[in-house]
């Protein structure tokens, strides 16, 4: 019978062996700086260029497992057409990712594997290990992670680093990670100090989370079910310049289009899946010319709707994840806190 | 990054051949299509397609042919965004792609041993005409029927040959009315709400099925409420642009607290349903 | 199958457009096996007396004898395309339109101004139809060869009417409002790949506004940034003058 152990230290000054050693077999992606405070999950070979300490990225993960741009189909034209169906896909590690954004995660995997399922999302899915970093402090103001219970983690990854100092613990949640603990050779079972401080750690953490917004999360449902005619739509909407950042950046907005391209020899192509956002104008339009969500007002209402309330009755939890990324990429500033905030003051 | 096929994807497209076009009108096609597998295509009145012209696209139209006609299935399609007008170029002997049928159809079954009343405002025909012939096709398994048709005017008339074989029957009352009559117009002139209120109707055993634009749903309704019709036995087939046809990319979601997908959970609605809904 | 004979012309302009086409490459080549170039005064002499499947024109409408000439074009061509920002939006020609005519012609002109009769800055379709637009200053390569592929296919071509923020985004940017920098990208159509903040430039507003463009939105945002009220009005107008006459344009124009 194989001894359980879940949990290993890697000693930081190996981390740099650890990322060296997984890009050798696979693309390992994690955060790095951007500037001007930014970052961005891209490709490493090295733990040089990664901020352990980071503000959510620009774009959350989701861009390895539902990217911007993606060929569905390849297809020649004339007589005889053919079509057909693709997946262009790459064994990548994720290092580093949030449990914000895990959560994120989470909520597309159960949205593209529910039936008609996503093949393309599920077969990049199965191509990607995820190795989760704690945050042991708020990132910054704009995070609501503790209102939606996503910043301890909770699954929906492979292995999960917690930086204790000298060391990372590192917790070991499916088989694949453990393979990538044994290959790599550099992990240790952890102590019981060891764990002694994860614990503390975590302690200290349920001390400092406190709901970012005045409101019992099981209540916010009831409250969205009371507030579509709510003036903050209005108020928030005048404010809105419905450039789509808020979704784009959002970890659980999947919405799409689907549009075809020729190739140069004017007789093959490819038909191209990308994000769109409800936010723009022409995205709820029909080919008539109705617009079924024409004002600024009704757009940002939905992107709400769709957070906070849709997604409790079709999928059972919230897709909002408290981020904070669509406060943090609002040039018009409007923030999600105080929007919650007023619902929440108006509806009481 | 490694490429490969994926042959359980939902995005694969059936082959159809164009087996016969037909102009309706300056603006709308009939196409009579067959899919290359010999195999018919399995659906429900009030269904639709996603439509594919390799390179221009791909749109959802609905089938407007009644699942009782074996082997090919009918599209009415309207010139009006890059791939209708990419369907209109094609002619009998060309091939498209076909994905579906998607949606939930009319209730045929909760409709049978009931009095129906059909209303289509404009392009509303071409769906409506697929549970209209369904229902001729099975005539006995239902009650009085009546059928209503509005349109702008007489050249936009759709379905012309269909139009002439239901006037005919002795089994089916119809009626038409348009906006604009011209010199050769001998029929109704005015609103279709305009022809409701003659018609007799025993609320306790009638359906109305209504399909038109939707700034028609509101007064058709209202009409239809007057008769004492309930609003359960009042069925509509809504408009949205269903881009994926599996309740993921979002276009045609419907903006209320239940939270329906056009695509999956329509576009065929109970009015109950949906009476929330401030843009039908 | 003969390839279809295509045809470049310029108005006002810098005929950087045009220029566009040389800088292809490789992609030249490709377009040069799809199409038969009959006028093309940058780059050769020969002159067509026929009639063009496809005449891109670049530049705006400036004069009446501009007008003339986009007018004869029209007359002889099957498909006519907007070349550029100059002749789709009016582009940075439609600045004259804040001013007087007779001053701004003896600013330019000094005491000969008479001499060169000017009249307010038209993008094309304010004066013939047009069939294709080809946005950006100067044209961008990938969307100029994507229309290309449309109208050789017959295709409508559909200018993005979403803000280039979307594909800014999609390349995971650092916002300009991030970094201080007032930057047009929320209010004007994307399509360019937002190319200019790739390269760390701000958006200009080049390709023109979405169709309803949040424009009190976009104003207090720049606000914020400090910027008064007259900078803010001629970043907005730099690239979009001419759009205070799409009111007056009548939908549909005959050949």
């Amino acid at each position: 019978m194989a001894t359980h152990t879940r949990y290993y230290t890697l000693r930081k000054d190996d981390l740099n062996s650890f990322i060296v050693k997984l890009s050798r077999d696979h693309k390992v992606v994690a955060p790095v700086s951007k500037g001007y405070g930014n970052f961005a999950f891209a490709e490493v070979t090295s733990s040089n260029d990664i901020v352990l300490k980071y503000i959510p990225t620009i774009l959350p993960p989701k861009k390895y497992f539902f990217p911007q741009r993606e060929t569905i189909l390849t297809f020649s034209t004339g007589r005889g057409e053919n079509a057909e169906a693709i997946l262009e896909h790459e064994d990548t590690v994720i290092f580093g990712v949030h449990t914000c954004d895990l959560n994120g995660i989470q909520c597309l995997n159960i949205v593209f594997s529910e039936r008609p399922r996503d093949y393309n999302y599920l077969g990049r899915k199965d191509k990607i290990t995820i190795i989760g970093l704690e945050c042991s402090e708020y990132c910054d103001k704009d995070a609501s992670c503790n209102l939606m219970n996503s910043n301890f983690p909770n699954g929906g990854y492979d292995l999960f680093f917690t930086d204790l100092g000298d060391a990372f613990m590192v917790h070991v949640n499916t088989q694949a990670g453990e393979d990538l603990v044994e290959n790599a050779n550099l992990f240790k079972p952890a102590s019981p100090e060891q764990m002694a401080a994860l614990y503390s750690l975590r302690d200290a953490k349920r001390a400092l989370f406190k709901n970012e917004v005045a409101v019992d999360r099981k209540d916010i449902p009831a409250i969205f079910d009371k507030s579509e005619n709510s003036a903050v739509w209005q108020k928030a909407g005048e404010k809105c310049v419905g450039c789509g950042n808020c979704t784009n950046v959002c970890p659980t907005c999947y919405c799409f289009d689907i549009a075809d391209t020729m190739n140069l020899d004017l007789k093959s192509g490819r038909r191209v899946r990308s994000w769109d956002s409800c936010q723009v104008e022409p995205f709820a339009r029909v080919a008539g010319g109705e617009n079924f969500r024409s004002g600024q007002a009704e757009r940002l209402r939905h992107r709400y709707y769709r957070k906070f309330r849709y997604s409790l009755g079709k999928y059972y939890r919230f897709f909002c994840t408290g981020c904070g990324r669509c406060t943090r990429a609002c040039m018009a500033g409007i923030r999600l806190k105080e929007t919650l905030a007023e619902l929440v003051k108006e509806a009481l | 990054m490694i490429k490969e096929e994926l042959v359980n994807s939902n995005w694969r497209v059936r082959k159809g051949h164009i087996i016969r076009v037909k102009r309706m009108t300056p603006c709308e096609k009939l196409f009579e299509i067959e899919l290359e597998s010999g195999r018919a295509l399995d659906y429900e009145p009030g269904q639709f397609v996603q439509v594919s012209v390799f390179g221009a696209g791909e749109a959802p139209i609905s089938l407007c042919s009644s699942p009782t006609k074996r082997g090919s299935f009918e599209l009415c399609v309207r010139a009006a965004g890059k791939l209708t007008n990419a369907m209109h170029a094609l002619e009998a002997g060309d091939e498209l792609g076909i994905r579906g049928p998607f949606g939930k159809g009319f209730p045929v079954k909760v409709l049978a041993g009931n009095d129906l009343i059909f209303v289509a405002g404009g392009l509303g025909i071409a769906p409506l005409r697929s549970l209209i012939n369904y229902v001729i096709d099975n005539r006995r398994e239902f009650g009085k029927v009546d059928i209503l048709l509005g349109c702008r005017n007489p050249k936009e008339m759709l379905f012309a040959d269909d139009l002439e074989f239901w006037q005919k029957r002795v089994d089916v009352n119809f009626s038409c009315t348009v906006d604009t009559g011209g010199p050769d117009w001998e029929g109704n002139i005015g609103l279709i709400t305009s022809i409701i209120p003659g018609i007799t109707i025993n609320p306790e055993r009638t359906f109305a099925v209504v399909v038109g634009p939707p700034v028609m749903y509101k007064f058709v309704i209202s009409e239809l409420l007057k008769k004492k019709i309930a609003e359960r036995h009042i069925i509509l087939s809504l408009e949205r642009h269903m881009k994926c046809g599996m309740g993921k990319c979002g276009h045609c979601q419907i903006d209320s607290l239940d939270n329906y997908y056009c695509c999956q959970d329509g576009p065929v609605f109970s009015y109950d349903r949906i009476k929330n809904v401030a843009k039908m | 199958m003969t390839k279809p004979k295509i045809a470049f012309f310029d108005l006002s302009c810098c005929e950087g457009c045009q220029l566009q086409l040389a800088n292809m490459g490789e992609l030249l080549l490709d377009v040069l096996e799809l199409v038969d170039v009959v006028e093309f005064r940058e780059v050769m002499s020969e002159k067509w007396e026929g009639n063009f499947d496809v005449a891109l024109v670049e530049g705006s409408v400036t004069d009446d004898h501009s007008e003339e000439r986009l007018k004869a074009i029209r007359g002889r061509s099957k498909v006519l395309v907007a070349f550029g920002a100059c002749a789709a939006t009016g582009g940075v020609n439609g600045m004259k339109n804040s001013f007087d005519l007779e001053e701004i012609g003896k600013y330019v002109y000094g005491a000969d101004h008479k001499s060169f009769p000017t009249r307010k800055t038209r993008p094309l379709h304010q004066v013939v139809k047009v069939d294709y637009t080809i946005n950006n200053c100067p044209a961008y390569i990938p969307e100029l060869v994507e229309v290309l592929k449309h109208i050789l296919k017959g295709l409508p071509y559909a200018v993005p009417d979403y803000p280039v923020c979307v594909e800014c985004k999609f390349n995971e940017n650092v916002c300009m409002y991030e970094r201080g920098a007032a930057c047009m990208g929320p209010v004007t159509r994307a399509g360019c790949g937002s190319q200019c903040i790739n390269n760390n430039n701000i958006c200009y507003g080049c390709r023109g506004m979405v169709s309803n463009p949040r424009e009190n939105a976009a104003r207090d945002i720049m606000a914020k940034y400090n910027i008064t009220p007259e900078l803010i009005a001629k970043k907005m107008e730099m690239y979009n003058k001419c759009r205070e006459e799409e009111k007056n344009v009548k939908k549909e124009h005959h050949h």
